[in-house]
This record gives C-alpha cells, sequence and structure tokens, in this order.
C-alpha cells in the first residue's frame, strides 16, 4: 500500500470513527428541549389559563406497560384501542407550543431501565411503581411545592391514592409526595357463582372474613354436585401466598411492622397474627389444587371450564376476561381481608407519574401530571386501556361506563381500603425473606412459628446491614 | 546481491541503514492501517466489556444508593448468606444430572445417527431443532409439559408411575428444570460428536475389521479414544453454561426460585439481589464470585481432563 492510500484511508476511518461517535452522543446537545423561563400555569390543565403563561417546549413521557402511540387491536376481544397518540394530541391542543414525545417500555426489567433513564436524564416524566427506590437516590422531584403554588387539589384522587405513593427522600423526615397515582390497581377476592350454586353454598359477602372463605372453600371441594367433575375451593398464586398471609394477618389485627426507611424499620413477621394467619393459609392449602404452589392448576378459572370457587388474589383486569368470554353474570368479586377496625387491607398497587430530577422541562413536567389526574386522560385509560389501568379518580364513580360493570363497585371500594404508604419491606430482602419461609411452611417443610421466627431474623439482621 | 552493496564503504553502510529504515516504515503502515480497522471494535470491547467489568468491580465493594465504600463487607455477606449457598448448590445439582445425562446419551445417539444409511440428516434436525429454540420459549412449553395434567404425567401414568406434581415440590421442581436443560442441550451434543465422528478416519476402522476385531472393539479402542477432545470441550462448556443457568430456572421457578427457592440458581441470586431489591453492590461481589468460581472449575477440569486450550 503506498503512503498516500494509506494516509486517505487513515483520513477516512478517522472521519467515518468521528461521525460513529458523534451519533452515539445522545446527550443534551440533541435534545430539542427548550429551557423553561416562563411562569408555571396556575390552574393545571384548564383552558382557562392565558397560552403566554403556560411552559412550553418538548416533553418526554416515559410509560412502562402495553402501551403503543398508534391504534392497535386485541387479538382477543378483537376490540381496537387508541393509541396514546390521543394524550399527546389533547395536551398540544391544552398547551400550545409544546410537543410531547413518548418513550415507551414493556414491564420487563423497567426499574432497571427506568434507573438508567433517570440517570441520564432521558425524560421529564416517569412512570414509577417502584418510586422508592428512586427516591431514595434523589432521582425524582419533590411534588409538594408544585402542588402549593397552584393549590392543586388532591380531593379529586380516591381514598389513599396519593398516600400510597408517599415515599421518603433521603432529606425527608415524613414520606412525602413524589409522585401522582394515574393508573389504579388492586387486588381482590373473584367467586364462581355457578359453582357456589352448584354446591347450594351462600356467596361471599361483600367483605368476608378469612374463616368464612375457608368455610365455603371446604364445602365446594370435591365432586361438584351438579356435574360430578373435580372441584376445589380455592386457589391462590402460589409465589404470591406471602401477600395473601399478610392481607389475613391485617384482617386479624396485625401489621407489617413500622417505619419506612430501612434503617428505621422494625418487622412484625414473628407476631401471634402472623403465625395465626400463617396457620390459616396452610388451612386454605387443602382446598386448593395439587400444582398451586407451582400457579398451576387454575388454568380455567374465568372461564367457562372452571372448577375453582374462589380466587383469593386476582387483578382488575379479570373483568376484560369476563367481558371477552361474555360470563358477566358468573363471577363475582369481594373486598380483600381487612381489618374491622380501621377499614384496610390489601396492598397498594398501580402507577404513579413522577419528574425527574435531572429533567430541563420541570414546569411541563408538573403540567403533564395535572394532566393525568383529569377526566379526560382518566377517561382514556378506562376506555382504551382498561386491561392494565383502573381510575384513581373520585369522578370515575360517576361515569355510567363504570357504574354498569357491578364487579367495579368493589373494586373501587378495594383501591380505598389499600394499606398505605404501600409495605416499604416489599422493596428489598425482606420481601424474599418472608416469602421463601412462607412457601416452606405451605410446603409442610416448617411449621409456621419456626419459618416466621426465621424470617424474623434473617430480615432483621439484613436490616441491621442496611445502617 | 551485488558485490558493490556488500562493500563496507561509509556510504554502503548509510544507504543500506536507509534502506532498512525505509521497508521497516513500509512494513509497518498496513499493519497501523489494520489497527485503524480493528479501532471500532476495541471502542466496542472497551466501552461494553471493560468499563462494566470495571464498573462491577468498583461497585462491589460499594453499598446503597450512595455507593459509599464499604471494602469487602459484600464479599462477605454473600459468603456467608444460607440462600447463596443453596443457590449455588441448586446450580450445581441441576448442572450435575444436565452433563450426566445429555452427554452420554448425546454421544450414544450420535453413534447410533453416525451409523445410519438413510434418514441421518432428518434425525440431525430433529434432535437440533430444541437446541436452535429460545430457552425462554422452550420453558414456557415445559411449563405446560410439567403440568400436574401435563403429557409428561400422562405418560408416567400410562407407565405405570404415579403422577408427579412436578414445579410445586423443590425435588421434582429441580428434576423438572434438568429434564428442560437436557432435551434443550442434547441437540448440540449430538452435533458436536457426529461432527467429531465423522472426523475419525475409516482406514482405522477399515484395518480394524481386517484384524477382525468386532464393532463393539472398534467403537472401545477407536472411537472412543478419538472422541474425548469433542466430549472434554463438552463437558466443559456444560460446566460454564451450568454455572451461568438463569433463563429456564427463572421461567419455571420465578424471581425466588420458587419453591422455596428450590430453582433459586447464582444467577438468580445475582438477579434478585442486583434487580429485585437495589443491592447493585452485593450483585456485583457475588457476580465476581461468580467469576472466580467459573474460573476455578475450568481450570480444575482443564486439569483432570488434560485439555490443552
Amino acid at each position: 500500500m503506498s503512503n498516500k492510500s494509506t494516509l486517505k484511508m487513515t483520513g477516512t476511518l478517522l472521519l467515518a470513527s468521528t461521525m460513529i461517535l458523534s451519533a452515539c452522543n445522545n446527550g443534551n446537545s440533541n435534545q430539542t428541549v427548550k429551557a423553561n423561563t416562563e411562569p408555571a400555569a396556575t390552574e393545571g390543565a384548564s383552558n382557562a389559563v392565558p397560552a403566554a403563561e403556560k411552559p412550553t417546549g418538548t416533553l418526554k413521557v416515559q410509560l412502562v406497560g402495553d402501551f403503543s402511540l398508534e391504534d392497535k387491536t386485541d387479538p382477543i376481544s378483537g376490540k381496537t384501542s387508541k393509541g396514546v397518540k390521543v394524550l399527546k394530541e389533547e395536551f398540544e391542543k391544552q398547551y400550545p407550543d409544546t410537543s410531547v414525545e413518548f418513550v415507551l417500555m414493556g414491564w420487563d426489567n423497567y426499574n432497571e431501565k427506568t434507573q438508567t433513564m433517570l440517570q441520564s436524564g432521558a425524560a421529564d416524566v416517569y412512570q414509577v411503581p417502584g418510586i422508592t427506590t428512586f427516591v431514595e437516590q434523589g432521582l425524582l422531584e419533590p411534588l409538594q411545592p408544585y402542588i402549593d403554588k397552584d393549590s392543586y387539589d388532591l380531593g379529586k384522587y380516591l381514598n389513599g391514592q396519593v398516600e400510597g405513593w408517599k415515599v421518603m427522600g433521603p432529606d425527608d423526615q415524613e414520606p412525602q409526595i413524589y409522585g401522582l397515582p394515574f393508573i389504579g390497581d388492586a387486588r381482590v377476592i373473584v367467586y364462581d357463582r355457578q359453582l357456589f350454586d352448584d354446591w347450594g353454598v351462600d356467596y361471599l359477602s361483600e367483605s368476608p372474613t378469612i374463616e368464612e372463605v375457608l368455610d365455603k372453600a371446604s364445602k365446594m371441594t370435591g365432586k361438584n354436585p351438579k356435574t360430578g367433575e373435580q372441584n376445589y375451593g380455592l386457589t391462590f398464586k402460589g409465589s404470591d401466598a406471602a401477600d395473601s398471609v399478610m392481607n389475613i394477618n391485617e384482617s386479624l389485627g396485625g401489621q407489617w411492622g413500622t417505619g419506612f426507611l430501612w434503617k428505621d424499620m422494625k418487622l412484625e413477621f414473628n407476631s401471634d397474627t402472623m403465625v395465626q394467619a400463617l396457620d390459616l393459609m396452610k388451612d386454605a392449602i387443602k382446598y386448593a389444587p395439587e400444582g398451586v404452589m407451582a400457579g398451576q392448576g387454575a388454568e380455567n378459572f374465568l372461564t367457562e371450564k372452571n372448577n375453582i370457587a374462589i380466587n383469593l388474589r386476582e387483578s382488575p383486569g379479570f373483568i376484560n376476561n369476563l367481558a371477552n368470554l361474555g360470563l358477566e353474570d358468573r363471577y363475582e368479586a369481594a373486598l380483600l381481608f381487612k381489618n374491622q377496625k380501621t377499614g384496610m387491607g390489601g396492598m397498594f398497587a398501580g402507577s404513579p407519574f413522577a419528574i425527574g430530577a435531572s429533567s430541563s422541562n420541570k414546569d411541563l413536567a408538573w403540567e403533564w401530571l395535572k394532566f393525568s389526574g383529569s377526566e379526560f386522560f382518566q377517561q382514556y385509560m378506562w376506555e382504551e386501556q382498561r386491561s392494565q389501568s383502573m381510575p384513581v379518580i373520585k369522578a370515575a364513580e360517576n361515569w355510567s361506563s363504570v357504574q354498569e360493570i357491578r364487579q367495579m363497585d368493589t373494586i373501587v371500594k378495594q383501591m380505598g381500603q389499600l394499606w398505605t404508604p404501600r409495605y416499604p419491606y416489599r422493596s428489598g430482602q425482606p420481601r424474599y425473606i418472608l416469602s421463601e419461609n412462607v412457601e416452606r411452611v405451605l410446603l409442610g417443610e416448617l411449621s409456621s412459628a419456626d419459618a416466621l421466627k426465621k424470617a424474623q431474623e434473617e430480615a432483621t439482621k439484613w436490616l441491621a446491614g442496611q445502617q | 546481491m551485488s558485490d558493490h552493496m556488500t562493500k563496507a564503504t561509509t556510504l554502503g553502510v548509510l544507504d543500506r541503514k536507509l534502506l532498512r529504515n525505509r521497508n521497516k516504515i513500509i512494513r509497518r503502515q498496513p499493519t497501523l492501517a489494520w489497527y485503524l480497522f480493528l479501532l471500532p471494535t476495541l471502542i466496542g470491547i472497551a466501552v461494553f466489556m471493560i468499563y462494566p467489568l470495571a464498573e462491577s468491580l468498583r461497585l462491589s465493594f460499594t453499598k446503597g444508593a450512595d455507593e459509599h465504600y464499604v471494602g469487602l463487607e459484600n464479599y462477605a455477606s454473600v459468603l456467608e448468606s444460607g440462600t447463596f449457598w443453596y443457590s449455588v448448590y441448586n446450580t450445581l445439582y441441576i448442572t450435575v444430572f444436565q452433563l450426566l445425562i445429555a452427554i452420554p446419551v448425546g454421544f450414544i445417539i450420535a453413534c447410533l445417527i453416525n451409523n445410519l444409511r438413510r434418514g441421518a440428516n432428518f434425525f440431525k434436525v430433529l434432535f437440533y431443532l430444541p437446541n436452535v429454540t429460545s430457552i425462554v420459549a422452550a420453558a414456557t412449553v415445559f411449563l405446560a409439559v410439567l403440568h400436574p395434567d401435563g403429557p409428561l404425567n400422562y405418560v408416567l401414568q400410562l407407565l405405570g408411575f404415579e403422577k408427579i406434581v412436578w414445579l410445586s415440590q423443590p425435588l421434582s421442581a429441580k428434576w423438572g428444570a434438568i429434564i428442560l436443560s437436557v432435551w434443550h442441550w442434547l441437540g448440540f451434543v449430538i452435533i458436536i460428536n457426529l461432527a467429531n465422528l465423522q472426523a475419525i478416519s475409516s482406514d482405522y476402522y477399515e484395518a480394524a475389521s481386517i484384524d477382525g476385531a468386532s464393532r463393539f472393539r472398534q467403537w472401545q479402542y477407536i472411537t472412543l479414544p478419538n472422541m474425548l477432545g469433542s466430549l472434554t470441550v463438552l463437558f466443559i462448556i456444560g460446566w460454564i453454561g451450568g454455572l451461568q443457568r438463569f433463563s429456564d430456572a427463572y421461567m419455571l421457578g420465578g424471581l425466588q426460585g420458587s419453591p422455596a427457592r428450590s430453582l433459586h440458581t447464582v444467577v438468580g441470586f445475582i438477579f434478585e439481589r442486583g434487580f429485585g431489591g437495589n443491592e447493585y453492590g452485593l450483585a456485583s461481589a457475588a457476580s465476581y464470585i461468580l467469576f472466580f468460581f467459573i474460573l476455578v472449575f475450568t481450570y480444575i477440569n482443564t486439569k483432570v481432563t488434560k485439555m490443552k486450550i
């Protein structure tokens, strides 16, 4: 190779490398976000606010779940749902001179992806079901100043929905608001009325006790008197058994423990009520299909061929299954076990929106948060994204589309009685330690008292290591 | 070489020196160009391999969201953890039985296929198909195969055995994972063995036949010794892959390797602590411990099998 051609080659390669590397650089230089120097809107998403006062610029919103920008058709129901471009168009209409860009991702490893995005400032608004971790690291913006500035009415949300997402940042003394709810979720007890009829057993009460469930489940385990097929009284997801045990514990007057940060946390895994609750769960497994610990044997629940009377934990999406199969009248929902004194019971769930501390357009991001609590946004979620979202605002209770689904009354009530703030022990090892030991009891390897004593010791030791 | 070039005149020495230098530069130029071609790959390795490795090492000495330095505490925590050692036991248990079953069975099937006059390609494809399948998809299918009312139990019951609730009990769940891994890996073992079998010269067999050696003796004294290389490779690859086992156990047993952590593997431990609890420091320490395990096992394996790498 001659000197000249080598030089040419070297130059070309260097140029190409520079281009490749500059293409890789997706830093702030590529962002079109305008630094917002204008005052924030004072009336939320209301059109009454003069356009000139509204923040402008590009807003990047991250969404986790089964979202798509364009319309899509559900392969089971055949129903076409509108994509999130509906939200983009409405927001851009309400906030002229803005542009919304979505970063859509699935549920797989969403926490790790969100963490990366937050650290690199890849979006302004984030959907953060795992909010605790991000707030601990100071990656999210506290919302109280924005709420105060706009006198934003938190009373519009269903009972407990805002409290459920409260968490503690590095400098907080009490849990604070870092996220506003936009997706509601809860677990409910669901039962098959046809099997109850077949066995001549009274339906579950609206808010049953564990004793009532066990009593009725025991009556419906065996050969169905009408069909002759094997029936089971109840089912639950084996890997979620610890959550059911905690729910029973709450109904018996116990609690998971106290504190929020690891350093302040005191667990009550081996309390008398926990031992009692686990013993009751051990009774429950007698009425469940053989594969229940592996999540097997209940595949036909919510279908025509069902052979299980009660499911202890079902997500609200079951109403979609019923609608798809035309079984709305066959299945009914009941509230999770609750503490009769406090009226609370069940693990808080759902998704909030939060503003990234690294966002360069926080005022506009705040407008999006308010927009997510509007009836327009919530109705879109309810109408088009029902499989992954329940409404979080009180106004939803009056929507005819909510009222016409019988089970929604229970679901909305359940969302209003969830234990808040979320069980904070579930953000780390105590959750897995408790789960493992509950499983060992249900497999017959340990007694409830021994397993919970072990769980308490291991989890307390782990907590001590977090100081 | 001409005479005037070999003369030891001052001018001649200088000329030769210049010539040597010029040749050296010419020789170097293409080398530099090749390094430039390699540059994108080298940058890729630096950014996506060396940096994460170094960062993971740094993280392994830190704790918490503020990443404060804790020295060897994470390593001590991992090595003191009963869950970690149980995950090591699970990993070794599944891997040992996977290798003990898949390698001999794969070898025998390869020998049988190799002797086929017709349909060899059909069987090669048939056995290799599972290996092409994503382990995640395969595990999903096995959730149905291992169902209490699934096909495996159906066959067992036809043979007069009792129904096994495979994934609901710790021991049977581990065997469920072993069956899946053997099914998935068998095709690879067969293909490697077949490649080696076909590379053995037919002259050996012809000579042995002339000498009157039986088919079994030929297999014992010709086939087996010639197969040791690929069997060793399979053994070592299997060990390394087995120690890194995650997807199949995760699909069958979930994040915690249920029931009762019976399917919790070392990588599962790393995943749970890292992504399930945000203990990135501890997870990094566990990753380095796993790396050390693999290093030691591979070293021992190469020594035992006298493999030259």
